[in-house]
């Protein structure tokens, strides 16, 4: 399925050339989840199915992901059961999609993959798109309840690594995370009133970790930035964000699947939450 | 009424085949308007006359369909409209046009131009209009 060796998860990568041969198996359900939420309108990958951030995934309420009978509501439309092999690619280099991933893993859906590349490359590669909506059969699906401790991380979590010195991961541009975006006080950035980073938060943009084409770097790669170059290994607790915590989970997948560390977490609250929050510590360098 | 699909063609149409492209020579106003949620970023340019009527209007941008689509839209509704009235003009207008059930997930890239050309009046009853691109800061939506 992916090309690349070293991967500890190389299974959770799949390539264009592999998801064009497979398209027709029905054991496969390919999902796409973009920012952009006309693209899938536009031209999709044939036989996916959109899964969206904002409709689908999140409750429409408090800020927060859809339950388990919400979940269990959205695999069985789209024809995905508890077998599945569902496959997540969008725009932006799979930010979205890395992030539908996360949620997908809340819940724990064992078989889930990511197309490397995203739909950037299946399109650069002139694969066939289609318009035409797929009719998948309703499947059933029997959720787990989320078990959000494993990769999510919440504000009291975080305000302990940052109190303990755990590692924690910042995503963003260098703009954002110096709050060099941040001029004045009076125009609110990002939602949050305050710019800067989480006291102890290394720098390393999300893009550091793909090449052109939005495929991944190797693994000794993502050693060299990671671990070379900013001191994280394996054995830690390391938690990512960014601003609501969808480039962080591009992150996220980077670190769990690839580089096989452990004790990931993606701090979903991320600035928009950690920027507006009354009385935490914020550092600017 | 139409259809979901007329209203994608619809955006489509002025996504690809933008209505008021590119910066406008000597405008009156000029205004950035940003979406700190998805990286759209527009820019507006009006140029007025003596009643502050919009003579001319366009627009520059990069960002989601739906945000530069809008921008186009939004550049046909000013034209011909003095600033009061496109102070007035409620979100409605844009997210008729788009079809609010297509836009409803996506209401701040909708309504990003809008936004945005209605503080560049804002701006200029200010006395503070930017008359350049280079100028204008990024109002964020």
């Amino acid at each position: 399925m992916s090309t690349h060796t070293g991967y500890a998860r190389a299974d959770a990568l799949v390539e264009t050339g592999w998801l064009a041969e497979h398209l027709n198996d029905p054991n496969i359900r390919v999902v796409e989840s973009d920012e952009d939420i006309l693209l899938y309108d536009q031209g999709h990958i044939p036989g996916a199915v959109m899964v969206d951030w904002v409709a689908d995934l999140n409750d429409r309420v408090r800020r927060d992901y859809l339950g388990r009978e919400g979940f269990e509501q959205l695999c069985s439309k789209n024809g995905i059961g508890n077998d599945t092999t569902v496959i997540f690619y969008g725009d932006k280099n799979n930010w979205w999609a890395c992030y539908a991933f996360w949620v997908f893993q809340l819940f724990g859906h064992p078989n889930a993959k990511i197309l490397n590349g995203g739909r950037k490359k299946w399109m650069d590669e002139k694969r066939e798109l289609t318009k035409n909506k797929p009719g998948h059969p309703a499947a059933s699906y029997k959720a787990q309840e989320r078990a959000d401790y494993k990769i999510r991380a919440f504000r009291d979590q975080v305000m302990q690594h940052v109190l303990t010195k755990g590692p924690l991961v910042d995503v963003r541009s260098p703009a954002e995370y110096t709050g060099e975006l941040l001029h004045m006080e009076a125009y609110p950035q990002e939602g949050a009133l305050r710019g800067g980073h989480i006291p102890g938060a290394k720098s390393i943009p999300w893009g550091k970790a793909v090449k052109e084409d939005g495929t991944f770097k190797s693994v000794e790669e993502l050693r060299e930035l990671y671990e070379s170059q900013n001191k994280l290994s394996a054995d830690q607790n390391v938690i990512a964000y960014c601003r609501i915590g969808e480039r962080s989970s591009h992150t996220w997948f980077v670190l769990t699947y690839l580089l096989g560390y452990p004790n990931v977490r993606n701090y979903d609250g991320s600035w928009t939450e950690w920027g507006n929050l009354v009385g935490a510590p914020i550092e600017k360098p | 009424m139409q259809d979901r699909q007329e209203f994608i063609d619809f955006i489509l149409d002025h996504y690809e085949n933008p209505r008021h492209h590119g910066a406008l020579e000597n405008p009156d106003v000029v205004m950035r308007g940003g979406n700190p949620g998805c990286g759209d970023l527009v820019t507006l340019y009006l140029r007025l006359d003596e009643d502050e009527r919009v003579v001319d209007a366009s627009f520059e941008g990069d960002g989601c369909t739906i945000s530069q689509a809008a921008a186009s839209i939004v550049t046909e509704k000013v034209i011909g409209k003095t600033l009061a009235e496109v102070a007035a003009l409620g979100h409605e207008v844009v997210i008729d046009d788009m079809g609010r059930e297509v836009v409803s997930n996506r209401l701040r890239c909708a309504t990003l131009a809008l936004n945005t050309v209605q503080a560049a009046e804002k701006k200029y009853r200010a006395g503070q209009a930017a008359k350049s691109a280079s100028e204008a800061t990024v109002e964020n939506f």
